[in-house]
């Protein structure tokens, strides 16, 4: 964090099975009101499941969303809640018109995109074949932005449950290092019978209301929903005469590389993320008075998580609480929303309860858990969050497949009237400050949009390029019992990875970051024509474990036991540049030195790329770099079909390049 | 049961694709888990699911799991004494 020119949150948009916009959801936090239900509107032969749907249908869901039904129509519940949300939080943030957007970017996570619409739509011939339009992630984000005009920029990160907190780190970091004035970041994601399947074949779904961090939790309920919030500097809301809601302080993400459904016993990936929050925010652990956990009511992820917090925080757990008793779990949504309950309960100065909690979970040596300490889930009324203090914050967690392990810290934005010191003395009826004084303390002329930090320059130390018509030889990188689950692409994937690490062996690159349109297009297809074909039972566990975007992300981190950042971008034909744009901003953060990123789908054939990048303190001794970039536009080079020539000798590629890559429109 | 293990064993490296094995190499009284074949969690899912499909019996929790998949024998017994189909 800057401490002098803070990056904030001036507007956000909140939709979910507790309510369609900021109103209605406080009112269900504050009133105890779970929007979880049996299904209402999904069709699927699973009547009786409980799933926090948005309480709106299709048709309503465009009313509100005020489009008329025809072509250029959102397509799906993921892009219409996302527009809904999208349009709370820009009209807060008082960004209205076509010029406010062209100059605001868009970061939205999602990972089953137009899923709910690809199954109304599919159908099966009478000879057999599925008929369906595939509705992809970047093209869902699209369908979001439509609504509005330009944005300055588009991206979609996709990382499971996880995606929304990684778009707003990744709208963090723009902001911070002057890319934009300012950014929308958040998800978005439509319940879809995909999904509800997947969840069922792994046997996680709870058919009572979840109850996160009780003794007697017994899995999930899915949820819906959407949530932006708008991110930008304090000097920039400031000179728009906007009141900064909060102070968005600090982000981490780390992989736990454990497991790819399962969170390792000890929580190292949560861990890490937490602390990486905390060192981002400049915070110590007993700064944070509210945590609004992952807390998804699994075994596994409650105890891996409950351990993680008491790595973290010792002794002295501040309260915490899940609100996906509220909510379902909102897969790809759920960091922005839960985001945005924590801006309400700053606001508000309550802290939302943990529904259905009654027993703690019993702490033994044997869970890994030394007995001793309270446990404070927020479980009744009794807990209130007092103003914070200048030095204090929130922390939200959100936790992914693969290990994908993301923290936020928000707080409190000092009221212009008080010194920061003296803020937790003024509770909430502190009036609003009219625009004209926000007006007289900003900066009377527009800063520059520069990077507020030193250039680093970045090297290319190691490239692969496996071409879509060469299958290496996978057992020289892959054990036989190891890789039994992956299709091709993973294998490909890992390959081309793993070729590009052994170049550097003694080189562990901090960073992992994959580019994909398609994702494991493969298994996510194999297991939807399964549904087709034979109906919602008897589905393959593996296929969907494996449909995750950033399948390919945390297997190279699994295997390699790496922790560092893991990020995955599915945006068609930027996926390439978003991804190596990450790349260049977390190593000109500082926090990164040394990146491995590459671009691999299956569907058409690409081929699969990957680049191994470092800054020029972690240059290893004797190397020769194959290419130096100073700007981000000569990195972004790289994702051109022809990358930069380097000496044959040095580019072990396996096989020239031959296909173009281009957008693929349907499959 | 002899057909029945034999059956089993080839629905097995069927459903977890372990391509590089025959009926022939799985021991029916080694253990699937940890030492033996070095399955884990996820397979134990395929399992179930071999189950539900192949001889229609539905487990409520992967918990039950642990003590019907010791081996291909044990798995093969608790088929014999529940299967529907």
């Amino acid at each position: 964090m800057n401490p002098s020119n803070p990056i904030v949150v001036s507007g956000y948009g909140v939709v979910s099975a507790i309510g369609v916009g900021k109103e209605q959801t406080l009112a269900s936090l504050r009133e105890h009101r779970s929007g979880i239900a049996p299904v209402l509107y999904l069709a699927t032969v699973h009547r009786d499941m409980l799933v926090g749907e948005v309480k709106l249908s299709f048709d309503e869901l465009m009313e509100r969303v005020g489009v008329p039904s025809d072509a250029e129509a959102p397509q799906s519940r993921t892009a219409l809640i996302g527009r809904l949300a999208l349009r709370e939080a820009l009209q807060q943030a008082g960004l209205t018109t076509s010029d406010d957007y062209a100059r605001t970017a868009l970061i939205s996570g999602t990972t089953v995109g137009g899923m709910d619409r690809t199954e109304i739509e599919a159908s099966v011939t009478p000879d057999g074949q599925i008929v369906h339009y595939n509705y992809d992630c970047g093209t869902s984000t699209l369908d979001i932005a439509r609504g509005f005009g330009q944005f300055a920029f588009v991206d979609t990160i996709s990382t499971a449950c996880s995606s929304a907190a990684n778009a707003i780190g990744m709208a963090v970091e723009l902001v911070r290092q002057g890319h934009f004035e300012r950014v929308v970041a958040g998800g978005s994601e439509g319940l879809s019978r995909l999904h509800l399947n997947g969840f069922n074949t792994l046997m996680i779904l709870d058919q009572q209301p979840c109850r996160p961090f009780d003794a007697q939790r017994n899995g999930i309920n899915l949820g819906e929903g959407a949530a932006y919030l708008v991110i930008e500097s304090e000097a920039s809301a400031l000179r728009r005469g906007v009141k900064p809601l909060a102070v968005l302080r600090g982000f981490g993400n780390a992989c736990d590389a454990y497991h790819q459904t399962a969170s390792s016993p000890d929580g190292e990936g949560a861990v890490l993320a937490m602390r990486r929050a905390l060192d981002d925010a400049h915070l110590q652990p007993s700064d944070i008075t509210y945590i609004n956990c992952h807390g998804t009511g699994t075994p596994n992820n409650d105890l891996s998580e409950l351990n993680a917090l008491h790595r973290v925080f010792g002794d002295k757990l501040p309260p915490f609480s899940s609100t996906k008793g509220f909510t379902g779990h909102t897969t790809s949504a759920s960091g922005s929303i839960e985001a945005a309950f924590c801006l309400l309960a700053l606001h508000h100065h309550f802290l939302p309860i943990n529904l259905n909690f009654q027993t703690p979970i019993p702490l033994s040596p044997s869970g890994g858990i030394e007995g001793g300490f309270d446990i404070p889930v927020v479980a009744d009324v009794k807990f209130n969050l007092p103003p914070l203090r200048g030095n204090e914050g929130v922390l939200i967690n959100s936790f992914a497949f693969g290990g994908n392990d993301s923290s936020l810290i928000l707080s409190s934005y000092p009221e212009p009237q008080t010194p920061p010191q003296a803020a937790s003395s003024q509770p909430s009826q502190t009036p609003q400050t009219p625009h004209s004084e926000l007006r007289s303390r900003a900066p009377k002329e527009a800063t520059p949009q520069t990077p507020q930090t030193p250039t680093r320059t970045v090297y290319l130390l190691a490239q692969t390029l496996l071409s879509p018509n060469v299958d290496p030889n996978f057992r020289d990188y892959l054990a036989p019992l190891e890789s039994r689950r992956f299709d091709k692409l993973l294998k490909r994937t890992l390959c081309c990875s793993l070729e590009t690490l052994r170049q550097y062996p003694d080189l562990v690159p901090e960073a992992i970051i994959t580019a994909t349109v398609w994702g494991s297009a493969v298994s996510a297809i194999s297991f939807f024509h399964d549904m087709m074909r034979q109906g919602e039972a008897f589905l393959k566990p593996t296929l969907f474990m494996q449909s995750t975007h950033n399948t390919m992300s945390s297997l190279i981190a699994i295997q390699t036991h790496n922790h560092g950042y893991n990020n995955t971008h599915s945006q068609l034909s930027d996926s390439l540049p978003h991804a190596l744009l990450d790349a260049w901003l977390q190593m000109q953060s500082g926090r990164v030195r040394s990146a491995l990123v590459g671009i691999h789908d299956s569907i058409p054939a690409f081929d699969n790329r990957s680049y191994l990048l470092v800054t020029a303190d972690a240059l290893p001794p004797d190397c020769h770099p194959l290419a130096e970039f100073t700007t981000f536009s000569e990195l972004s080079n790289l994702s051109n079909p022809q990358p930069p020539q380097t000496p044959r000798s040095e580019l072990r590629s396996r096989a020239p390049k031959e296909a173009t890559p281009q957008t693929p429109q349907t499959l | 049961m002899n057909e029945l293990i034999e059956t089993l064993k080839q629905q097995v490296i069927e459903a977890l694709n372990l391509e590089d094995l025959t009926p022939a190499d799985i021991d029916a009284d080694a253990p699937l888990f940890g030492e033996g074949l070095g399955l884990d969690s996820i397979d134990a899912l395929e399992l179930i699911m071999i189950l539900e499909k192949e001889y229609g019996i539905k487990l409520q929790s992967p918990a039950q799991g642990k003590e019907i998949f010791k081996s291909i024998r044990t798995m093969a017994e608790f088929i014999q004494a529940n299967r529907t189909r």
